[in-house]
């Protein structure tokens, strides 16, 4: 996958709106493959309903998403779980992991169907976030801030093309900011894959190539 | 962190992991609710489909000598006939409006023995001697072979078929009342010793019998028609009578023409199936009967599984969808509850037809008695599996459908 266009796209909510003065609804907008991009918004515009979108699980909006210009409402089932685990990594803001499951049981639930990272290079990530020790305690145990640790380490647990972070640093200090910054710029640029990034305030620390206000 | 792998060795493989996360809410009483209810109702249905295979034979009017289109007639005998001593015989002119009937294919005449006759029947040298009678028909409607079905005069020896209703009459009526044992056929056949004492025209002769095999058809005792022929030649008085029972070969056994000309001419049809098939019927409702109590008891289970599905789906909602946005697909998020359904049909059919055998092999010893020895249970365990396997393609079904519809998330 090289690019994600949106055309025209508006969050059903919001529909009737001539002007939202956000450059991403109702725009002609494309993300490309290797490049990284920062969505900043207010709370309430449509942050995480514009990565659901993009993700298949949500179609209650206008206009039109197209992966390499064909319309995401053509895909197929099938073809949708290959985009979730081989072609876009995606960090929910509400993280969805499982409480009741480990740390490492939570990354390698996703791991196991891409078998894409050894548990070495788990737990060196783990221990690069500071979270280590916490690899075999629930996540229902663990602080927001670790959860999010975890749930980012999950997320780079995958091939991709792109890598779509809902505000991935709301519960970090800057430190883990900066570390989580260098993580993921690192994995992209392993694998070229282009960045996706949304904030309300609290930005991953990436050097970006275009900032949408949305 | 290397303590840390050592530790962490538990078993990381995704169906695991999904297990371990969806058995949650998972109702361990609902689900053996059901497993009681189906087994239950499954158990019953195979039971009576099995005991139906089992007890048939009982009511079986097929016979090895006789086809079943063939039909047994006498006149009917009332007091009115016994007291103007009425002849019981067919005439020429009635064998002939038979034969000129549509549903008539051909009549063959019974004849009798013209000539005194007694038989000693003795069993391990216990004997017994009574005045008896022989009849005969026509070879060809006897289905048996000719080598069984002949007489040598020079090696005299008498084949003879008897009514099955005597060893009936033995076995519940003769044997219990002394203390005997039943004997089925075969070891009466065996154990059987038969001798005829023939009397008549100034000379007697005794011979061997054989005893070929019962009929439950043919409520007389039947010997082979060249041995009639020449034992009435020998011994009989030479005064042709008419036959008093004749054969009938018709096209349609159950043709309703049939009855009615019967009726009028007064003519019974021998070893009346009507009882039988009375009986017959009525074993029929009954397991019917059983059967659909079965049905309806294991419908109820598959709705009990599928309530307890709903719910469980319904309470996982939020973890299905979880783990479908993370890349498993809808059949694998189903493929967990898919694998618990069929382990729990899976280990309720096996359940089920083990008590079905058990059960069989209850009621088995009292049909041996009569000498029934039992239908084969394909018939039980095809039917076992069908249902068992429409129960699981129904709940699978619906777990698929359920799961589907959890693809598209609300805002």
């Amino acid at each position: 996958m090289n690019n994600i266009t949106l055309h025209n796209t508006l969050p059903a909510v919001f529909a009737g709106r001539e002007d939202t003065g956000s450059e991403i609804w109702l725009r002609d907008v494309t993300f490309e493959r290797g490049k990284k991009y920062l969505i900043s918004a207010e709370s309430g515009t449509g942050k995480s309903s514009l990565c659901s979108y993009i993700y298949g699980y949500r179609i209650d909006y206008s206009g039109t998403f197209a992966f390499d210009g064909r319309d995401i409402k053509q895909l197929s089932v099938a073809e949708w779980c290959k985009v979730r685990s081989h072609h876009i990594a995606y960090l929910a803001q509400e993280m969805r992991l499982f409480p009741e499951l480990t740390a490492m049981e939570n990354i390698m639930l996703k791991n196991s169907i891409t078998n894409f990272k050894t548990r070495d290079e788990i737990v060196a990530m783990m221990e690069r976030l500071g979270i280590v020790e916490k690899v075999d305690s629930l996540v229902a145990k663990m602080s927001i801030g670790q959860q999010q640790r975890v749930a980012i380490i999950r997320t780079l647990c995958q091939p991709c093309d792109f890598i779509m972070l809902d505000e991935p640093v709301s519960h970090l200090d800057e430190t883990n900011n900066r570390i989580v910054a260098e993580m993921v710029t690192a994995e992209a640029e392993r694998q070229g894959a282009g960045i996706i990034s949304t904030s309300v305030g609290n930005n991953v620390k990436i050097n970006v190539d275009k900032e949408f206000k949305l | 962190m290397s303590k840390k792998d050592n530790k962490n060795n538990t078993n990381h493989s995704s169906r695991a992991l999904m297990w371990k996360l969806l058995r949650k809410h998972i109702s361990p009483s609902q689900l053996i609710g059901f497993s009681l209810a189906s087994l239950v109702g499954l158990t019953i249905v195979i039971l009576a489909v099995q005991f139906h295979q089992d007890v048939r034979p009982l009511f079986n009017d097929e016979d090895s000598f006789l086809r079943k289109d063939y039909l047994i007639i006498t006149r009917e005998v009332s007091t009115a006939s016994t007291v103007l001593m009425a002849n019981n015989e067919f005439s020429e002119d009635d064998i002939v409006d038979i034969e000129a009937q549509p549903w008539c294919r051909q009549v063959g005449k019974f004849s009798s023995n013209d000539y005194s006759l007694e038989a000693t029947i003795s069993v391990s040298g216990r004997g017994m001697r009574t005045m008896m009678f022989f009849e005969s028909l026509p070879d060809e409607f006897l289905d048996i072979s000719d080598r069984q079905w002949k007489f040598d005069p020079n090696n005299p020896k008498i084949p003879v078929i008897i009514s099955r209703d005597y060893l009936t009459l033995y076995n519940f009526g003769f044997a219990p009342s002394q203390g005997l044992p039943q004997a089925s056929e075969m070891a009466v056949s065996k154990a059987v010793d038969l001798q005829f004492t023939l009397r008549g025209n100034g000379q007697a002769q005794t011979f061997e019998g054989t005893l070929v095999g019962f009929s439950s058809r043919l409520n007389t005792i039947v010997v082979p028609e060249d041995f009639m022929k020449w034992s009435n030649e020998q011994f009989g008085s030479g005064i042709g009578r008419n036959p008093s029972r004749l054969i009938v070969e018709v096209n349609s056994p159950g043709d309703e023409r049939i009855g009615n000309y019967f009726a009028d001419h007064g003519y019974q049809v021998a070893g009346d199936k009507m009882q039988q098939s009375k009986a017959q019927g009525f074993l029929n409702i009954i397991v019917s009967i059983v059967i659909i109590v079965g049905v309806i008891i294991s419908i109820l289970a598959f709705f009990i599984l599928m309530l307890s599905i709903y719910l469980l789906l319904q309470k996982n909602t939020k973890k299905l969808q979880d783990l479908l946005v993370l890349g498993y697909s809808p059949d694998q998020v189903s493929r967990t509850y898919i694998n618990m359904v069929i382990y729990i049909n899976c280990a309720v059919l096996v359940v089920s037809v083990i008590l079905m055998l058990l059960m069989r092999a209850y009621y088995m010893p009292m049909l041996k008695a009569m000498d029934v020895h039992g239908g084969s249970i394909i018939l039980a365990l095809i039917v076992a599996v069908v249902i068992m396997a429409l129960i699981s393609l129904g709940n699978i079904l619906a777990i698929k459908r359920k799961v589907k519809a959890l693809w598209i998330q609300s805002s």
